[in-house]
């Protein structure tokens, strides 16, 4: 059985339409026309698709509401409100704002990014090019050599940040600001420091990263 | 209307100050009386040393009525008599000069002895005589013998008595004038002391009043201010208020009409781009049916439209907004290279997938802007969008700094075929157009050099 989505759409051919398409993909969609039942609804969901214009209660209310209950379950806004302010209302409590028309593989993959972040697919471990990442247990084997890659925190922290942002270019001031929870300061170079070392533990050839690719002025990826 | 006159006036700033001329005028008399009164009482209380001056008769007058009967009491007397009487005289007065003349002119009697008293009178000598003793010292007393004019003939009798052995009929007379200057000082200080309190109070009002205009809440109005005073400032202190009831009122439509603007936006946005997803959803529908190859062109041309569309909705919405002014920029001082890199980083993969050559080589120090952080995005993500729409033949996308007109500049170059080129999804330009207002907005400018070479934009601070 697939991963339970709450979706929330009142219109019913955008609803139908975009239900399927996730079936199709594998998850088991729970597709309400309005926030009545949600919160019920939403204990068995593992992330929640919210439009924002719904009959009765509108969708800031809800996911509110929704996060207020579950403070882990990862939420996003699919609207056809596209102006900041709603977005910035939206991102105060959701964890994404997707604006329609919006593509079905683009959903998915956000879905993807949300689902991973918030730990839902910890239980199967990610497969990365020699390396296999258990989340859930903070483990990560070398498929090669059979050996477990020991790392220390901080290294561990860029590269779990890296995976939760897979195939997404994070500069360097974002991961320094996720990982240390600090404001970058101009020239630190500690952060290219920690990567260099853990380049040395999880990449075949740290001179030619395959894992961590660094993208010429902008910052660093983990593709998968 | 009379009351009301009265009233007005009473409480009128202007009565108020003339109130305090007025009074400072009315002391003038006094600058007068209570010196002369107050050295009166001091030389009473305080004898003043009148060693030297031993002898101190009677006022001046008092002396001469003494005089006029002493003479008229002589009327018929003898020589002898008038000597005895002057004699007698002389005892009372010992520092007096005193003679008498007969009815032929002859000087009889002259005590002490006095060398410009002439032995006969001629008319010119009674005539010089009584000029040079009139209103000087000593103090001269001329009375005929007999007194008046019926009994006239019989001579005249003189007393001289020098003024300073008089008693003052003029008390302040000898009284130091620096005794008016410290009266008059005083006075003048007083005056000064009750304007300048007089104008303090009303600059302290006037004072307050301008830190309320200046020191705004947080909504930029200012506070209305506490009426104490009906006068001129208190008048103005209520017109004051009456304005920032207005502003308050104008500021709260004001935001009723930017919120109704903003939902009617939001709700047209809506309903324009539901049925654009649900045409969407039927495309990627009929993409996953067995098509001919020229539907699955006109599919992606039709996708490729309502991307568009969308994209124009929302510029045309988000232009509308900022162009009314129901749209404020919340500008912040933000590293703008940050931001760009960002950006890119959020495009590059669009970049990888076009097959685009990216050149990213922006400065490692921050490049600090005031701007509003959304916005600044937002024309970013437009120039972008613009190499990828436009200049996709190009192949290549750069994103540097240069020196620009003196500023460091954010250059974003392609090597399409610039902007004269027909491209087949240049619109009416909606996105230049809110580019161009935002950039003017934050006090950026935006410039564009375009040749078949490829398109340079800059992106710097005006001076």
């Amino acid at each position: 059985m697939g991963v339970q989505i709450l979706y929330i759409e009142d219109d019913r051919d955008i609803g139908k339409w975009a239900s399927q398409d996730l079936m199709e993909r594998g998850y088991e969609v729970v597709w309400l026309m309005n926030g009545d039942g949600a919160i019920e609804k939403a204990e068995s969901c593992r992330l929640v698709i919210l439009d924002v214009m719904l009959p009765g209660l509108d969708g800031f209310t809800i996911g509110q509401r929704l996060k207020k209950k579950y403070p882990g379950l990862p939420i996003l806004m699919l609207s056809a409100r596209t102006s900041i302010d709603d977005k910035l209302q939206g991102l105060e409590f959701a964890d994404d704002y997707v604006t329609k028309p919006f593509h079905p593989d683009e959903l998915a993959a956000r879905i993807e990014v949300l689902l991973r972040r918030s730990g839902a697919h910890s239980a199967e471990p990610i497969e990365l090019k020699h390396l296999k990442i258990f989340e859930k247990e903070n483990r990560i084997v070398n498929c090669e050599t059979g050996e477990e890659v020991v790392l220390t925190g901080k290294q561990f922290q860029i590269f779990t940040y890296l995976l939760q942002h897979v195939n997404h270019i994070l500069t360097k001031e974002q991961i320094y600001e996720a990982v240390w929870g600090d404001s970058y300061i101009d020239g630190d170079k500690s952060l290219m420091v920690h990567i260099r070392y853990l380049r040395e533990k999880i990449e075949r050839d740290p001179a030619n990263p395959e894992i961590i690719e660094t993208v010429r002025g902008l910052g660093y990826r983990v593709r998968l | 209307m009379k009351n009301w006159f009265i009233f007005r006036f009473g409480r009128s700033l202007l009565s108020r100050y003339l109130l305090i001329v007025i009074v400072a005028l009315l002391m003038v008399p006094i600058i007068i009386t209570v010196p002369v009164s107050t050295y009166g009482l001091v030389t009473k209380v305080v004898p003043i040393d009148n060693s030297s001056q031993p002898t101190i008769y009677e006022r001046g007058n008092v002396i001469e009525a003494k005089w006029h009967q002493q003479a008229l009491r002589l009327d018929g007397a003898s020589e002898q008599d008038i000597n005895l009487e002057i004699h007698h005289l002389k005892g009372e007065y010992p520092e007096a000069t005193m003679f008498w003349v007969d009815s032929q002119g002859y000087t009889r009697l002259e005590m002490p002895q006095q060398q410009q008293i002439p032995v006969l009178w001629t008319v010119l000598d009674a005539i010089t005589f009584m000029k040079s003793s009139i209103a000087s010292d000593p103090f001269t007393v001329v009375s005929f013998i007999g007194g008046g004019k019926v009994n006239a003939g019989q001579g005249f009798m003189t007393v001289q008595i020098p003024r300073d052995l008089l008693e003052d009929g003029e008390p302040y007379r000898g009284m130091p004038n620096s005794y008016y200057v410290i009266f008059g000082f005083i006075l003048f200080i007083m005056f000064i002391v009750v304007s300048w309190l007089f104008f303090a109070r009303f600059r302290k009002r006037l004072l307050r009043l301008q830190s309320s205009m200046t020191l705004p809440e947080g909504d930029g109005i200012p506070e209305p201010v506490i009426v104490n005073r009906h006068d001129e400032i208190g008048q103005l202190e209520d017109a004051f208020n009456h304005m920032v009831v207005q502003l308050r009122e104008s500021m709260h439509r004001e935001r009723e009409e930017e919120d109704l603007r903003k939902q009617l936006i939001a709700h047209l946005s809506h309903d324009l781009r539901t049925p654009l997803t649900v045409i969407r959803s039927h495309i990627y529908s009929l993409q996953k049916e067995r098509l001919s190859a020229h539907g699955v062109e006109s599919l992606q041309l039709i996708d490729a439209k309502i991307h568009d569309l969308s994209g124009l909705i929302d510029n045309l919405l988000s232009y509308n907004l900022l162009t009314s002014g129901r749209y404020t920029l919340m500008t912040e001082k933000h590293d703008v290279l940050r931001l760009v890199r960002e950006s890119a980083a959020a495009w590059y993969p669009l970049w990888e997938k076009e097959g685009f050559e990216v050149d990213v080589n922006i400065q490692e120090e921050p490049l600090v802007w005031n701007v509003d952080e959304g916005w600044f995005r937002r024309i970013v993500d437009n120039i972008f969008q613009n190499v990828v729409r436009h200049a996709r033949s190009g192949e290549y996308i750069g994103v540097y700094n240069e020196i620009r007109q003196g500023e460091v500049a954010i250059v974003i170059a392609d090597h399409g075929e610039g902007m004269s080129y027909p491209s087949d999804t240049k619109g009416v330009g909606i996105g230049l157009a809110i580019v161009e207002f935002l950039t003017s907005e934050m006090g950026l400018k935006l410039e564009t050099i375009s040749s078949s070479e490829g398109t340079r934009v800059y992106l710097y601070r005006l001076k």
